[in-house]
């Protein structure tokens, strides 16, 4: 954590990244649970959630690749967030949801293990990765403290231990594959 | 602005297309020492539409292009210049300008340029016009008419003069209130019989509520025919009087002689084709013009530009994007799992016997919408075919000048341009199309000696044949060239190291052709800008497999070779046999499923590593599907499994699976771009029941097992 810089949002730029140009879009965040840790997605990036319907698994694809559902007439890539995130695999639950993302070329289906809230972050609670010394993975763009106050529960009450702190990913990075 | 952006790339792509038409009916139209004047003119006024567009849209470079171009036109069409090969051959390469600077984006390369472009527009402009006498003093005109005229009306009528076709003055009289009907209908008449080069309001004038008209005709026709179909109902037909001549003088039958006059601007099934293939066509400016009482007669210039048109739109097209089609084809697969829902509570509510009235009534509704519901789907899959014409005329182009850069000449044979098929397949073949047409020109027809040393004709035909066959397009290309040689293509893939000689020896006739279609085969021997730029059949063959199709070859060396495509009509509606695999459902398109039998385990044979099955005497190769695809076995192995022969061309496998669930129309939709590299699959489909299949690619697999077969077989004897 002590690679962690406090910045202004002006300098929230990482290169590549679509977030440069839209800082205030970064403060809203959709928070999710792997493997027992909060991470969080701006919300832009997300279309819908889903619950997880039945994945038809597609032989040949790649190791990130659950397989396709259809959404609404449109068949649609699943990929599986833990393989993505290098988390060890679980079972799907029933509080397992696809969330629908959108990342400029198509939208993928990305199954994460529950789905919290959405958060919208001070620029004071956001905390931006400089260079990340090279040991942070390339798509997690910071980390989320936010204050309890400021939450908005889905269920419509607060729930969050204030202690808890959300990984940022970068939609980006983190869906850019080899197409 | 994306929006825009499109609109404009759509529309310029339509004129582009219409013009590449029209440059080769004028370049036939010139071979044929034939002059077209309609033509030249419409091709004038595509290119200044194109102009028109271009700046609207801000493409300043493609602006620059069609300027440079209209006045290269414009020149031809005054006759101040004289149309020539070279000449075509700077227009064909503007075209080819236009298609690359659609393409062209502000920060790449430009890929046009313009300034050399613009010196080989100066070169061909610069030859300066014919001399010729005044041909005008041949004729006793009065000054008021030469006066008026235009300067395209005055070439017109001094090129008829030249080319000694009598002019005839046809005396008219218009009601205002009919003259826009009445004006066309005497112009269809008059148009097969010869060339109107103008309308003048006559000395006498008119009454109140109509107005005459004399109309200036050059025709070849005999005097009596001409009168026979213009004259009546107020109006009369004289000859123009000559220089010296008195002006009431009847001319003579037969003293004049007639010179070819130009002939009815083109071939009725030319215009036809035009019409079908791009309606828009129509839109390029057609000479309509709105005279009304408002609009004072001397303001009637007619012929050329620029032309006022009616607001009215004469088409009744409308240009869709296709992703539209694709959502309302995706609207009606939902409808379709819709209708099985209700379908399945009918048959439950049919159960209880206090319902059966309702269920009865509801039976009947239920089977009207099924009805309505296939019209739609029909309708919709009707609208995404599209004239094959399309892409065979994108190929004429090609045709003509890469006979024209190798010294060769071909004529090109065209049918069946209107078979139709999705607008997605015309899309994806017109790449393979060219390649293929490329090959056959650039390596299989000969240069003229060389084809008289064989007694064959000096020009070379090439066919490009189209017809549909149930269900499938065919899609014929055919050659009298040099053929291919057998011997050739064996010892080429022998020292590619993509066969073997043991192999080589056991291959039939066909199969030793076939040779061409495997990757990184070629038998050029020089490296041509066309057909040696690394694309090889083996990439054709893929491209059409991709869409479901299958190409075969047959050549015979010295007399020619034939490539027959067969592609299905649509991509989008398919009918499926669903199987089963360790638990999963996959589908499997029934246009290239033969049967589907028991397995029986007994009569498994074992052949290099390979299952065979003898099947009616036939060896059939079989394919474990759930080994192939690596499927854990987990979910079960049905003790009872079944080989469904899948055939593709002349080559067959049976896929072994562990259930058939039946058949079933699907509607195959793309993977996602993320699976793109998958192969094996050409699709998915929703089955309903939020259950998605994916759609076996029969072809691709086809391929992918005999290639292994064969690289098995090489490594057990190599």
């Amino acid at each position: 954590m002590s690679d962690l810089i406090r910045r202004q949002p002006s300098g929230i730029t990482r290169s590549g990244s679509t977030l440069a140009f839209q800082p205030q879009l970064l403060r809203e965040l959709l928070a999710f649970v792997l493997d027992g840790e909060s991470y969080a997605l701006p919300l832009y990036a997300i279309r819908e959630i889903l619950k997880v319907p039945p994945i038809t698994e597609v032989p040949r694809a790649g190791a990130d690749v659950l397989g396709i559902i259809g959404v609404r007439g449109r068949i649609t890539t699943v990929l599986d967030m833990r393989r993505l995130l290098r988390v060890a695999e679980a079972p799907i639950t029933k509080a397992s949801r696809v969330l629908l993302a959108d990342d400029g070329v198509e939208v993928l289906g990305l199954l994460v293990d529950q789905v919290l809230q959405v958060h919208r972050l001070q620029d004071d609670e956001i905390e931006i990765a400089s260079a990340f010394a090279g040991n942070v993975s390339e798509h997690v763009l910071g980390i989320g403290r936010p204050r309890a106050s400021r939450s908005v529960s889905r269920e419509g009450r607060e729930a969050v231990d204030p202690n808890d702190i959300l990984i940022l990913l970068d939609p980006a990075h983190l869906l850019r594959r080899d197409r | 602005m994306a929006n825009v952006h499109e609109e404009f790339l759509a529309e310029a792509q339509e004129i582009i297309e219409a013009l590449s038409r029209d440059l080769l009916l004028l370049d036939q139209a010139q071979r044929e020492e034939r002059q077209d004047p309609d033509l030249l003119n419409e091709i004038f006024r595509a290119v200044h539409t194109l102009k028109g567009v271009a700046g609207m849209f801000g493409f300043p470079r493609l602006g620059r292009l069609a300027h440079g171009l209209e006045d290269l036109l414009d020149d031809l069409r005054l006759g101040r210049v004289a149309l020539s090969q070279g000449v075509l051959d700077v227009l064909f390469e503007g075209v080819e300008g236009f298609q690359r600077l659609l393409t062209e984006t502000d920060d790449g390369e430009p890929l046009v340029d313009l300034a050399a472009f613009g010196e080989r527009i100066a070169a061909v402009s610069r030859r300066g016009p014919a001399v010729r006498g005044d041909a005008l003093a041949r004729y006793a005109f009065d000054d008021s008419v030469l006066s008026v005229l235009t300067e395209y009306e005055e070439h017109r009528l001094r090129s008829n003069i030249e080319q000694g076709v009598p002019l005839y003055r046809l005396r008219t009289n218009f009601r205002f209130a009919s003259i826009d009907a009445d004006l066309e209908a005497l112009k269809q008449r008059a148009k097969p019989l010869g060339e109107i080069i103008t309308y003048l309001p006559s000395a006498e004038g008119g009454t109140g509520d109509s107005i005459d008209l004399d109309i200036l005709l050059a025709s070849g026709e005999p005097f009596a025919a001409l009168s026979e179909a213009l004259s009546g109902e107020g109006a009369s037909l004289e000859p123009v009087p000559r220089a010296g001549e008195p002006a009431t003088a009847p001319l003579e039958p037969g003293s004049e002689e007639t010179v070819t006059a130009a002939p009815p601007a083109r071939a009725a099934s030319s215009t036809e084709e035009t019409s079908e293939s791009a309606p828009e066509a129509s839109l390029a400016p057609a000479p309509s013009r709105a005279l009304s009482a408002a609009s004072p007669p001397a303001a009637l210039e007619v012929a050329g530009p620029p032309v006022e048109r009616s607001l009215r739109s004469v088409s009744h097209t409308v240009r869709v994007d296709i992703r539209k089609l694709d959502h309302l084809m995706n609207v009606v697969g939902e409808l379709a799992i819709v209708r099985s829902a209700v379908a399945r509570a009918t048959e439950r509510l049919r159960g209880r016997s206090e319902q059966r009235q309702l269920a009865i009534e509801l039976h009947r509704v239920h089977r009207g919408f099924e009805r309505h519901l296939e019209e739609l789907q029909d309708g919709i899959l009707d609208v995404r075919m599209v004239p094959l014409g399309q892409v065979f005329d994108k190929l004429a182009r090609i045709v003509r000048q890469v006979a024209r850069d190798h010294g060769k000449e071909v004529r090109l044979l065209l049918s069946g341009q209107e078979t139709e098929v999705d607008k997605l397949i015309v899309e994806e073949l017109s790449d393979p199309l060219m390649h293929i047409i490329r090959n056959a020109i650039d390596h299989g027809l000969e240069t003229p000696p060389v084809r008289e040393l064989s007694d064959k004709p000096a020009t070379g035909t090439l066919a490009l044949h189209a017809y549909q066959k149930g269900k499938s397009v065919v899609i014929e290309i055919e050659d009298d060239g040099a053929g291919m040689n057998e011997e050739r293509l064996v010892e080429t893939a022998i020292e590619r190291g993509l066969i073997d000689e043991a192999a080589a020896e056991e291959l039939s006739h066909e199969e030793a052709l076939n040779l061409i279609f495997m990757p990184s085969f070629s038998t050029s021997t020089s490296v041509t800008d066309l057909s040696g730029r690394g694309v090889g059949m083996d990439v054709v063959k893929t491209n059409i497999s991709r869409l479901g199709g299958v190409i075969d070859v047959e050549s015979e060396l010295g007399s020619g070779t034939k490539f027959t495509i067969t592609l299905p009509v649509t991509l989008a509606i398919i009918n499926a046999l669903l199987v089963r695999v360790r638990g999963r459902t996959f589908a499997l398109p029934i246009a290239s499923v033969q049967e589907a039998i028991l397995l029986d385990r007994d009569a498994v044979r074992t052949v290099e590593g390979r299952e065979m099955l003898t099947l009616r005497g036939a060896t059939l190769p079989l394919c474990r599907l759930g080994d192939h695809f690596g499927l854990s076995r987990d979910l079960f192995e049905a003790d009872k499994q079944y080989v469904v022969v899948s055939a593709v061309g002349h080559r067959r496998v049976g896929f072994v699976v562990d259930g058939l669930e039946g058949q079933q129309d699907i509607v195959i939709k793309a993977l996602g771009q993320s699976l793109r590299q998958v192969r094996g699959f050409a699709g998915a489909t929703d089955l309903g029941d939020q259950r998605v299949a994916l759609v076996l690619d029969a072809p691709g697999l086809l391929e992918e097992l005999l290639s292994t077969t064969e690289r098995a077989r090489r490594e057990l004897h190599g």
